[in-house]
């Protein structure tokens, strides 16, 4: 009788790897690694230059659009101006072999960008819910400037337990 | 699925291939402000940016595949030889790689590659734009829309 090797269960990790936080004149104002080994480790100065680049590409890909934005057309019997068309979106999701990349950019120019393994899903409500976090103990916060890095450690502490929560899932 | 434009890039980064499937403007709209070469050059800053981006992150064997914003979606195949394809598709798309792979073993490979009188450097595009390699590469194009 032959041995058969017994069969592996392959079971899809989930991982969020990293959290960027842009502001809106492509600075790098937060930078947190929530599991080791899953991106290469990168220098601060290296995380600023990605932040600018990917500020920059973020505005070329929503020029790029092929698709020409259509104004919607007024209610007809009323005297409305037709609206204005919605304008197209940059970058949204990034996918690689080794990771995939969120980005989710705030009506005020924010962008949060979120690694994760390349299997995750429902990283549109993660994000949302780092962005209620952001609103809540970042915006809220009295001493903290705007545009400027983030050091909230309320910030920190809930995002951290948030994450820890996803990844032990 | 609807596929929007195809760009080849040679190593020397240069656009060697540009192809567009955009349906023709009706004369209402407003005229497209920039030209093909124009929107060549920020496609390959594009790619070049986000594969250098992901190469420092992922590590040197990570490859990008494709990134999609709210409108289209762009896929990214790179030969060993940094021979570089892009297509840009609707959103709904699945994976392209494959796809893009294909064109390169048996368009590029058979019809640009493999023909003597294609030069080795194809500077202006010279000797990819030939009868076989377009005829090929449209009727694929259009077999998968």
């Amino acid at each position: 009788m032959s041995w058969t090797p017994p069969k592996l269960i392959h079971i899809p990790r989930r991982t969020v790897f990293s959290l960027i936080i842009i502001n809106k004149a492509g600075g790098l104002i937060y930078n947190k690694t929530f599991h080791e080994g899953g991106l290469n480790k990168i220098s601060t100065n290296d995380y600023l230059v990605l932040a600018g680049t990917f500020h920059g590409v973020h505005a070329i890909t929503a020029r790029l659009n092929p698709v020409k934005p259509v104004a919607t057309p007024p209610t007809p019997g009323t005297n409305e101006l037709p609206g204005r068309p919605e304008p197209s979106s940059g970058l949204e999701v990034l996918e690689t072999e080794n990771f995939r990349m969120q980005c989710f950019n705030t009506l005020t120019g924010t962008k949060f960008l979120l690694f994760t393994e390349t299997t995750q899903t429902n990283v549109d409500v993660t994000i949302k819910r780092i962005y209620d976090l952001y609103a809540d103990y970042v915006m809220k916060n009295p001493f903290y400037s705007l545009e400027m890095p983030i050091r909230c450690d309320i910030f920190d502490r809930k995002l951290l337990s948030y994450i820890r929560e996803i990844n032990n899932r | 699925m609807v596929v929007y434009s195809f760009y080849i890039f040679d190593r020397h980064t240069e656009c060697v291939y540009v192809k567009s499937w955009m349906p023709a403007q009706s004369p209402g709209t407003a005229p497209v402000l920039s030209t093909s070469s124009d929107d060549a050059k920020l496609v390959f800053g594009t790619v070049f940016s986000l594969r250098n981006m992901v190469r420092k992150l992922g590590g040197d064997d990570d490859a990008f595949i494709s990134y999609r914003t709210g409108q289209y979606k762009l896929h990214f195949y790179e030969t060993p030889a940094n021979l570089r394809f892009v297509m840009v598709t609707d959103t709904g798309s699945a994976s392209m790689r494959n796809v893009l792979h294909q064109i390169y073993i048996n368009l590029w490979v058979e019809y640009v590659v493999k023909n003597p009188l294609a030069p080795v450097e194809h500077k202006g595009g010279a000797g990819v734009n030939n009868e076989l390699f377009e005829l090929g590469l449209d009727q694929f194009i259009r077999g998968m829309m």
